[in-house]
């Protein structure tokens, strides 16, 4: 996102004649300026930047959330979060979430991306149809998948009519599967948006690389396995990142359908520092969860948006 | 859309379908019933009687019953819900599009000392996740004495979403053509009359894109209502599913009826937005 240089007119200007008559102008180009970044700022100031830098101070104190005082503990949250079970257990099930957002996100989408991207029929139709969950709230979500998940839901009842009726089970009471089941529901929501990202990344490729393979005489698994995946390695990476951020930054899914449970089997970052800033009022400890939150973030997102601007090259 | 077939078998050709396309369709059908089906299932479920959801789980509801969209939008107090969130959604929008457009045009066609700085400031705020700030964001709106108040929910949303807009914004002014301004400016032009006259008409792809995104992201947005507003009369439409499922859990029909209500907006506009869509959040997938 570099910041184009504007052409040098107005300073070309200012040279030599009418130089006071243009800086008066420039001037007043500047104030023009600064009025209409006045309201996003002002708003961004106040309702993201500062509560932003806030977190990170609030961190280093125990506070109830309503008394005045505040007492300063130092390091003493992070302290805590570091030996805290919990806080470890939820990293983890965000690293198992990545995985399975990951597998069907990336796999599955690699694969129907490459089918679209043929010259198929009904092409609109794939791609409304998939885009379609992407648009729904994860409060939709949620709840689409919660009663497919139920013990007598869509999903038993479906396993019941094929023979797999030993299969069936209260997907979200069983420890062993609730956190791939949400995690698959999650990517129901999201798995439309990465065939997008990858079909955009496979136009990008050159299509003689494809031309020449077939002059080798290259198959299309060894064509698909030889020169697309490799040439997709940057959008592959955003797509592995964007299921990454995904994963730590879940909340709604999990809290319309588990809250965490059964006994914080689907805990996350975001459930855990919800449940102890609002439901236990440690505004405090609540906050340097979300700290480590922001920072897991942040260096993703990092990572995310330099691999992004090298593909723009 | 006109790059080569990447594994597509050279039997599949528009207007004929070879044996080699089994392998393209079958796949693709697959994944488009896991994408629909759940959708269409509760929406059908919506217009089900308690008899017609136990007895046929998988058949459209023939005949249709409207007993429980009417028990959800009144006894379910869903037409409140409904209410409180589209006043949310449109106050959002036309408020995004103001802020959005006047800074995405002084940062993509000014020129002013600090330019960079401010952006990298807010280039920030696209990394930041909203849980992670929720503390304080709710102290401050105490501060402000804005709990409770649909406000509350409405400069936040506001003020989460900018920077992605304001970049969006920026993208659109940058790339129209330089003579125009120049040539305003030369007639003796103010920047507004500029801005509002020549720039704003022509960015008005960006301008759809805008509205619809801020639409879709505050009428689906669960955390900052849930959090902000506490009387029931507040709630908007994710926050009254999530409590009335704590409250009618084994509903069903009402469930289906409340997920029906909160869905078809954002479902019309993308059937008929969807280009602007796709595009948006494939570019919006940054925001944090």
């Amino acid at each position: 996102m570099a910041v184009r240089p504007f052409p040098q007119r107005i300073d070309a200007a200012s040279s030599g004649r009418g130089r006071l008559h243009v800086r008066g102008y420039v001037l007043r180009r500047y104030a023009a300026a600064y009025l209409f970044i006045l309201p996003v700022f002002l708003l961004y100031a106040v309702f993201v930047l500062r509560p932003t830098l806030q977190t990170f101070w609030l961190a280093f104190y125990e506070w109830n959330g309503i008394s005045v005082e505040r007492e300063w503990v130092g390091l003493g949250n992070f302290r805590r979060l570091i030996d805290d079970p919990i806080f470890w257990q939820a990293l983890r099930h965000s690293l198992l979430w990545t995985v399975v957002v990951v597998v069907f996100n990336l796999v599955v989408g690699l694969v129907a991306a490459a089918l679209l991207s043929g010259n198929i029929r009904g092409r609109l139709l794939f791609r409304l149809g998939y885009f379609l969950p992407v648009v729904q709230a994860s409060i939709v979500t949620a709840m689409i998948w919660r009663w497919i998940y139920a013990p007598t839901g869509i999903l038993n009842t479906s396993l019941d009519a094929v023979g797999l009726g030993f299969l069936a089970r209260g997907w979200l009471g069983d420890f062993a599967v609730v956190l791939p089941a949400l995690a698959v529901a999650s990517s129901w929501m999201t798995f439309g948006l990465s065939i997008v990202i990858l079909l955009a990344g496979m136009q990008g490729i050159d299509p003689t690389l494809y031309d020449a393979a077939r002059v080798d005489g290259a198959g299309r698994r060894r064509t698909f396995l030889d020169i697309t995946i490799p040439s997709l390695r940057n959008t592959i990476t955003i797509v592995v990142l964007l299921s990454l951020l995904d994963a730590f930054k879940v909340f709604d899914i999990i809290w319309a359908t588990t809250q965490g449970g059964p006994i914080r089997a689907t805990e996350v970052l975001a459930t855990y520092m919800f449940k102890e800033g609002f439901q236990k009022n440690q505004y405090g400890y609540g906050s340097a969860i979300a700290v480590a939150l922001a920072l897991i973030i942040l260096v993703t997102s990092v990572v995310n948006v330099t691999l992004r601007e090298r593909g723009d090259d | 859309m006109t790059s080569p077939a990447i594994v597509a078998p050279s039997g599949v050709r528009r207007g004929r379908l070879g044996v080699g396309s089994w392998l393209v369709y079958v796949p693709l059908t697959i994944l488009l019933v896991f994408a629909v089906a759940p959708l269409v299932l509760a929406w059908f479920t919506a217009f089900k009687s308690g008899d017609q959801i136990i007895q046929s789980p998988f058949l459209p509801p023939i005949p249709p019953t409207l007993d429980n969209l009417i028990e959800a939008w009144t006894v379910g107090r869903f037409g409140v819900y409904f209410k409180n969130s589209l006043i949310i959604s449109v106050v959002d929008v036309v408020g995004m599009v103001v802020v959005a457009s006047l800074a995405g045009y002084a940062f993509g066609r000014l020129r002013f000392p600090g330019q960079k700085i401010l952006l990298y400031a807010l280039l920030i705020g696209l990394t930041i996740p909203v849980a992670a700030i929720i503390i304080p964001l709710y102290v401050t709106m105490r501060d402000f004495r804005l709990l409770d108040s649909l406000a509350s929910v409405i400069v936040a949303d506001i003020a989460l979403a900018a920077p992605i807009f304001v970049f969006i914004m920026r993208a659109f002014f940058k790339d129209l053509p330089r003579e125009l301004d120049d040539a305003a400016r030369v007639d003796g032009a103010s920047e507004f009359q500029i801005f509002w006259q020549i720039m704003l008409p022509l960015a008005r792809p960006g301008l759809v894109t805008v509205a619809l995104l801020e639409f879709l992201w505050s009428w689906n947005d669960l955390l900052l209502p849930l959090v902000f507003l506490v009387t029931d009369d507040l709630r908007t439409l994710p926050v009254g599913i999530l409590f009335f499922q704590g409250r009618f859990a084994i509903d069903h029909g009402l469930m289906t009826a409340g997920v029906l209500i909160l869905s078809l907006p954002v479902t019309v506009l993308f059937l008929v937005f969807q280009r602007d869509f796709v595009k948006g959040l494939a570019s919006g997938a940054l925001k944090g």
